[in-house]
């Protein structure tokens, strides 16, 4: 952990290195890459034609529809048919995470993913998202699920909420962050040790995580807003 | 009830094993630069007590879940996200443990 390896963050002068950290940057980076994307994307939809017509080659429409259905059917299964209102939450989250994975995978790049900064936040805005949701769906009311069963033990249930509440953002950008930073440093000493044909596992390995870590964080955001929508009593 | 006592039977063997090397140690050099090795070793037996424990519970899980798709093919896709998700909730813990090493194998 005590070498610096190569990025393109290193070329950028030092000036401008003491204002934008190495994570903001490759999340501006990542970022441009999807808005690029999604206006390739964007001219073929334009086009009324061609919209409804699917193409049989692979095309960057089919891929965001691929990814778009996936994200739609976990959220139908999961949260219900009230879920399609926040689809575009969810599907940034699962395209954004798994693209900020992936280019860590890239040499020269690091996942802006692996910094504790960028996924916590993430991670509350997921929590702002579901009590946005749980307080949007039942209004005042909603406080009452924090208040246990019996009016009697509500303040040591509220405690006992309370602490699996702010417990669930923390461990979600925990495990992301920690999860991509051993990977990309899994993928580093692999590739100084043995380098050329062994590192292909490991970016096998890391693509395996990257996408795994993104559909998890996806489907417990889901889960968390399922939770706080339901009417369970 | 038979591996449990061997494990802890081994467990305390390697306690004692390490406390022999500690004294060594600690005769052998000056007694005051022995917090280091402690910091080291809590950083290497912790991850490894965790991904001991990880290990088993996902083989746990992936069995079962291997079981039941293979009584019910069809439901293979039905088993796919739940087994996905518990895999992951128990790399989580894992990886929780590996945090605590990083921050011991900083302070050596």
């Amino acid at each position: 952990m005590g070498h610096h390896p190569f990025t393109w963050y290193d070329l950028l002068p030092a000036a401008l290195q003491g204002v934008l950290p190495l994570q903001i940057f490759f999340s501006v980076v990542s970022m441009v890459l999807l808005v690029c994307l999604a206006l390739g994307a964007r001219r073929r939809l334009l086009d009324s034609h061609n919209a409804v017509i699917p193409s049989d080659r692979i095309t960057l429409v089919n891929i965001f529809e691929v990814l778009t259905e996936f994200v739609g059917g976990l959220s139908d299964s999961i949260i219900g048919h009230k879920g399609r209102a926040y689809l575009s939450l969810y599907g940034t989250f699962f395209i954004f995470i798994l693209v900020s994975n992936f280019i860590g995978l890239v040499p020269g790049f690091s996942p802006p993913t692996s910094n504790l900064n960028v996924t916590l936040g993430l991670g509350l805005i997921s929590f702002g998202a579901y009590h946005y949701m749980g307080i949007r769906e039942h209004g005042g009311s909603y406080l009452r699920q924090f208040m246990g069963p019996f009016v009697v033990i509500a303040p040591l249930f509220f405690m006992i909420e309370m602490f699996s509440h702010m417990f669930r953002p923390l461990t979600l950008g925990l495990r992301l962050a920690f999860n991509m930073f051993a990977d990309h440093l899994v993928v580093e000493i692999f590739t100084g040790l043995t380098y050329v044909v062994i590192p292909v596992l490991f970016y096998l390995l890391g693509a395996l995580v990257s996408v795994i870590q993104a559909f998890v964080f996806t489907l417990l955001s889901m889960i968390y807003a399922s939770l706080a929508i339901s009417h369970d009593h | 009830m038979k591996p449990l006592i061997a494990s802890v039977f081994s467990g305390l063997f390697l306690l004692i094993l390490s406390g022999v090397a500690v004294a060594a140690e600690a005769a052998s050099g000056n007694s005051a630069s022995m917090v280091p090795g402690i910091i080291a070793l809590g950083a290497g037996l912790g991850i490894a007590i965790a991904a001991f424990g990880c290990a088993l519970a996902q083989g746990r899980v992936g069995g079962a879940a291997m079981e039941s798709i293979g009584r019910n093919p069809n439901s293979a896709d039905k088993i796919f996200t739940p087994l996905i998700l518990s895999l992951a909730l128990i790399e989580a813990l894992g990886i929780y443990a590996l945090i605590i090493a990083f921050i011991l194998a900083g302070k050596v």
